[in-house]
C-alpha cells in the first residue's frame, strides 16, 4: 500500500515537471510550431500503449502456460489500459495531425496498425466480457492477446507495403533528429507516462484480485 | 489410428454434414454475392477494382462462414462427443481447418467466375496463378478461423464478435491477397507480397494448433 501511494506521488511530480518542461520550457519547432508540444502527449501515449500490450502477451502467454491467476489479472489489466492508452493515442495523433498534415487521419503504415491493434484488444476484452464463466473468459481473451501480438509486426509490414505522410521517428540509433531541450521535454514525458502507467497497473491489477475473490 | 487419418475423418464429417445441408456455403456465397454486386455497383465495375472487391467479399464471407463449422456440434450437443474421441485435440483443428479450407477454396472458384463476367477482368489466362495466391490466402484465413470458430463457442454473440476478430487478424491475408491478384492481373508478380501472405500462413498455421487445445480445454 505504502509503494502504491509512493508510486502514485512520483507519478504525480513527473507529471507535473513534464507538463513544465513541454509546454513552457521547451522551444517552439522550426517548422511546426507551438504544435510540437502535442507530441509531448502524443508519443508517451503510444509507447506506453505498445509496452502495455507487450506486457499483455507476455502475462497471457504465462497464463496459458502456468494457469496462475496472478499472470491473468495482470494481462486482464494492461489490456484494458493498452486499449485506453491506444485510443489516447489515435486522438492526440488526430489533433497532432490537423495542424501540421493538414488532415485529421490519413492512411500511414502506423495510424492503420495502432487502429488495428485497438480493435483486436478490444474484441479481447469483448470476448472475456461476453463468455459465460470468467476463467474461461480469461483464457480466451489470453488466446487472442497471442495471437493478436504476434500479428502487429506482419499487420504494420503489410500496410506499409500497402500504401505509405507519417514523419520518420525522431529517435533512430545512429542519429538525432530532435534538439536536444525537446528530447529532454519528450524523455521526461515518455518517463511520466511510464510511471503513471505503472501505478494504474498495479492499482488496477489489485482490483482485479479483489474482484475475483468476491466472485469465488 | 494416426493424427492424419483422425483429421481426415473430421473434415470428412464436416464435409459430409455441409453436403447433406448445404447451409454454410449457400449462406456465404449469397454474402459474397451480394458484396460483389453492391460493390461493383456503388464503385463502378472498371476491371482494376475487381481485386479488392473479390477479397472484400472473400472477407466477409468468411465471417459469415466461420462460425458456422462449429455451429452444428453446439446445436447438436455434440461438441462433448467430439473432444471425448481417443487422440490429440490438435486433430480436432487440422480437420476442422482441412473442412474450412476445402469450403472457402470451393467458394473462391465461383466468385473468379462471377469475377470474369462481372468485372470483365480476364480469369482465364491467369487461372492458375489467381486460384494459387486466393488458395495462400485461404489458408491463412482457415488457420486463424477454425480458432475463432472455436474460440466464440461459449461466447454470447458470437456471430457478432467474429468480424471484430477476423477482419483484423486476418487485414495482412486481404491487403496481400489484393495486391497479388493485382499483379497477376497486369501479368506479373510480387515476391514481397508472397513472402507476406505465407510468413502469416507459416507463424498462424504453428501456433493456432496449440492455443486450439487451450481454447477446448473443459476446465
Amino acid at each position: 500500500m505504502k509503494a502504491q501511494t509512493a508510486l502514485g506521488a512520483a507519478a504525480v511530480l513527473l507529471l507535473a515537471t513534464a507538463v513544465y518542461t513541454s509546454l513552457l520550457a521547451s522551444p517552439p519547432d522550426a517548422f511546426q510550431g507551438e504544435y510540437v508540444r502535442i507530441m509531448y502527449a502524443h508519443v508517451p501515449n503510444a509507447g506506453v500503449a505498445y509496452l502495455a500490450f507487450a506486457i499483455t502477451f507476455v502475462t497471457s502467454v504465462l497464463y496459458v502456460w502456468k494457469r496462475r491467476p496472478d499472470y491473468d489479472y495482470i494481462a486482464l489489466s494492461a489490456t484494458e489500459l493498452g486499449v485506453l492508452f491506444t485510443g489516447l493515442a489515435l486522438v492526440t495523433g488526430s489533433i497532432w495531425g490537423r495542424p501540421v498534415w493538414g488532415t485529421w487521419w490519413t492512411w500511414d503504415a502506423r495510424l492503420v496498425t495502432t487502429a488495428v491493434l485497438f480493435l483486436i484488444y478490444s474484441g479481447a476484452l469483448l470476448v472475456r466480457g461476453l463468455s459465460d464463466d470468467p476463467q474461461r473468459g480469461a483464457r480466451l481473451a489470453a488466446v487472442i492477446a497471442i495471437i493478436g501480438f504476434l500479428d502487429v509486426p506482419v499487420i504494420h509490414y503489410s500496410v506499409v507495403w500497402f500504401r505509405t505522410l507519417h514523419q520518420p521517428a525522431s529517435i533512430a540509433p545512429g542519429s538525432l533528429k530532435i534538439a536536444p531541450p525537446m528530447l529532454v521535454a519528450l524523455m521526461l514525458s515518455l518517463l511520466a507516462f511510464t510511471v503513471l502507467f505503472a501505478y494504474l497497473l498495479r492499482l488496477r491489477t489489485r482490483l482485479a484480485r479483489l474482484e475475483a475473490g468476491v466472485e469465488l | 489410428m494416426n493424427g492424419v487419418l483422425r483429421a481426415a475423418a473430421v473434415a470428412r464429417k464436416d464435409l459430409l454434414m455441409e453436403w447433406r445441408g448445404r447451409q454454410t456455403i449457400t449462406a456465404t456465397g449469397m454474402v459474397a454475392l451480394l458484396m460483389i454486386l453492391l460493390l461493383g455497383f456503388v464503385l463502378g465495375s472498371e476491371p482494376g477494382r475487381a481485386a479488392a472487391v473479390l477479397w472484400v467479399a472473400l472477407g466477409f464471407a468468411a465471417v459469415v462462414g466461420i462460425p458456422r463449422i462449429t455451429q452444428s456440434e453446439v446445436e447438436q450437443q455434440a461438441l462433448e462427443a467430439l473432444l471425448l474421441y481417443p487422440g490429440s485435440r490438435e486433430h480436432l483443428y487440422w480437420g476442422k481447418g482441412a473442412a474450412l479450407f476445402i469450403m472457402l477454396s470451393a467458394l473462391l472458384v465461383a466468385l473468379l467466375l462471377l469475377l470474369g463476367v462481372l468485372f470483365s477482368v480476364d480469369v482465364w489466362t491467369h487461372v492458375g496463378a489467381l486460384l494459387g495466391v486466393g488458395m495462400l490466402g485461404i489458408v491463412g484465413l482457415s488457420a486463424i478461423g477454425t480458432l475463432l470458430a472455436a474460440l466464440v463457442l461459449h461466447v454470447r454473440g458470437r456471430e457478432l464478435l467474429m468480424p471484430l476478430l477476423l477482419l483484423p487478424l486476418a487485414l495482412p491475408v486481404v491487403l496481400g491477397g489484393v495486391r497479388l491478384t493485382e499483379t497477376i492481373l497486369a501479368g506479373t508478380t510480387s515476391a514481397l507480397w508472397i513472402l507476406v501472405l505465407v510468413a502469416f500462413d507459416l507463424v498462424y498455421l504453428l501456433v493456432c494448433p496449440i492455443l486450439f487445445e487451450v481454447v477446448m480445454d473443459e476446465a
